[in-house]
């Protein structure tokens, strides 16, 4: 199991071929019949970006056409859902989600969410017929590969926006600057830090020195947590 | 003593501190700031400061007397359309002996200089034979040349200023000048992280931040890319 996890976290850090490969690690390391990486919401908008199979594919078209489901609950939560019997661990939440899989061959469902500090970028559904469980290492791990999709979904992302917009020099400064701020308020590595602000910058349709200023001005604060963004006027 | 003699003096003790500096595994960034230092204290100049060319041409400072970003501002805008550029590309030294007479495609480093209460402008280049680096920049609230003293002096802070950031790495293997380059701007980059991480625990401005970065390096004699370093990775917080 451990070197199956160190050789999908090594994937996943390289994935040479764009989101397309994020999914599968998650089939070679865990239980589970397929996977599916998907964006989710206001800041990429909902998108498969990689799927193992058919089903992995069609199971997250329904959860965003109804609007509900464990890919929205990881979201908007922010936490993993875990559901080894989907027969018997449907939640109230997702009424019309649950009679949509009724007729399925389906065993159980999983779902981590995707998200950089506090960007909620979308969630990582995987699915087995047979029901299985995931125990804490298991959990623990999927976690770690999540995070580290988040940051190459968001990276893939904004690889267009940045190139759109080559900062001055002062403003890299600036950018600098924020990034240190970003990094002491989320305790996060530069590189995350500057990807919040990247991504902030783009979910709100401002340039990242706009956004680097209103921090390093002390009118913007990012905090660890839930919805984690503070505007302070 | 008279004031010649006290000057010389003061002058051999910088290029003796500077000789000091250019020791083994030595702080590049300290250096440059050393530098720019010494010309607010030795030559008739109220700022200096220092750009280097980055990998696409754009000159960005690397070390200026004064944190204060509307000076950096200034220095940046004449590294657009300015003394500052200008220099950097002919490889010789510009000189605006008066601000208010510079031509119109500078009006906006002319307007901005001249609201910051600047008068004059020299730029001296960094260069090594062909390879042109960056420039040195003297930012003075007086007309007029600078004096032959003053002139022989701050290209010879240029010369050790582009030695400095040459010979950091070429002892240990002959790479590349972009490398080197891409490295004394790289440890400014995690300087102005280091700033805005101390800004955002002590609840001060960044330019601020850079002088107890500055002081904390000075007081356990460790470079200040080293502290800013720590400092990025957590490992270091000033007190």
């Amino acid at each position: 199991m451990d070197s199956s996890f160190t050789a999908a976290m090594e994937a996943l850090e390289r994935s040479p071929d764009g989101p397309d490969g994020l999914a599968a690690p998650f089939v070679s390391v865990f239980p589970v019949t397929g996977a599916s990486v998907s964006t989710l919401g206001d800041l990429l908008g909902s998108e498969t970006l990689a799927a193992t199979d058919e089903f992995s594919a069609h199971m997250d078209e329904v959860q965003f056409d109804l609007g509900e489901g464990p890919c929205w609950d990881a979201m908007r939560s922010a936490r993993p859902v875990l559901m080894p019997d989907v027969r018997t661990g449907a939640p109230a939440s997702w009424p019309s989600f649950a009679a949509a899989i009724d007729s399925e061959r389906l065993g159980s469902l999983f779902a981590f969410p995707l998200r950089l500090g506090p960007l909620r970028i979308g969630a990582i559904d995987l699915y087995s017929v047979k029901p299985v469980r995931f125990d804490r290492d298991q959990a623990r791990q999927a976690g770690a590969m999540a995070e580290v999709v988040s940051r190459q979904v968001l990276r893939h992302a904004l690889e267009g926006v940045e190139a759109a917009e080559r900062p001055s020099p002062l403003s890299r400064r600036v950018i600098h600057q924020a990034t240190g701020f970003v990094l002491a308020q989320l305790d996060v590595s530069p590189e995350d830090a500057r990807l919040v602000i990247q991504g902030h910058a783009f979910a709100t349709s401002r340039s990242m020195m706009e956004v680097a200023t209103d921090i390093v001005e002390g009118r913007l604060r990012f905090t660890k947590g839930i919805g984690g963004i503070e505007a302070v006027s | 003593m008279s004031d010649a003699v006290t000057r010389e003096k003061r002058l051999l003790q910088t290029f003796a501190s500077l000789a000091d500096t250019l020791v083994d595994g030595y702080d590049v960034v300290d250096l440059l700031q050393l530098l720019v230092d010494s010309c607010k204290d030795l030559l008739d100049t109220t700022e200096a400061a220092i750009l280097l060319a980055d990998a696409n041409g754009d000159l960005d400072v690397v070390a200026s007397t004064s944190e204060a970003s509307r000076i950096v501002e200034l220095i940046q805008l004449g590294a657009e359309a300015g003394p500052c550029v200008e220099s950097f590309h002919t490889g010789t030294v510009i000189s605006v002996p008066d601000i208010r007479l510079s031509p119109d495609r500078w009006a906006h480093f002319r307007d901005v200089a001249l609201s910051e209460g600047f008068a004059s402008a020299h730029a001296i280049p960094l260069r090594l034979r062909e390879n042109r680096i960056g420039t040195l920049n003297l930012l003075r609230d007086a007309v007029g040349e600078l004096e032959l003293q003053d002139e022989v002096t701050a290209q010879a802070f240029a010369d050790v200023a582009t030695i400095g950031i040459l010979h950091e790495r070429t002892l240990r293997e002959s790479s590349m000048l972009t490398e080197q380059l891409e490295r004394a701007l790289g440890s400014r980059v995690v300087i102005e992280q280091a700033k805005g991480v101390v800004a955002h625990m002590r609840g001060i401005r960044v330019d601020e931040a850079f002088g107890l970065i500055r002081e904390y390096a000075r007081a356990h004699r460790i470079g200040i890319s080293r502290v800013a370093e720590q400092i990025v990775d957590r490992s270091l917080t000033i007190p």
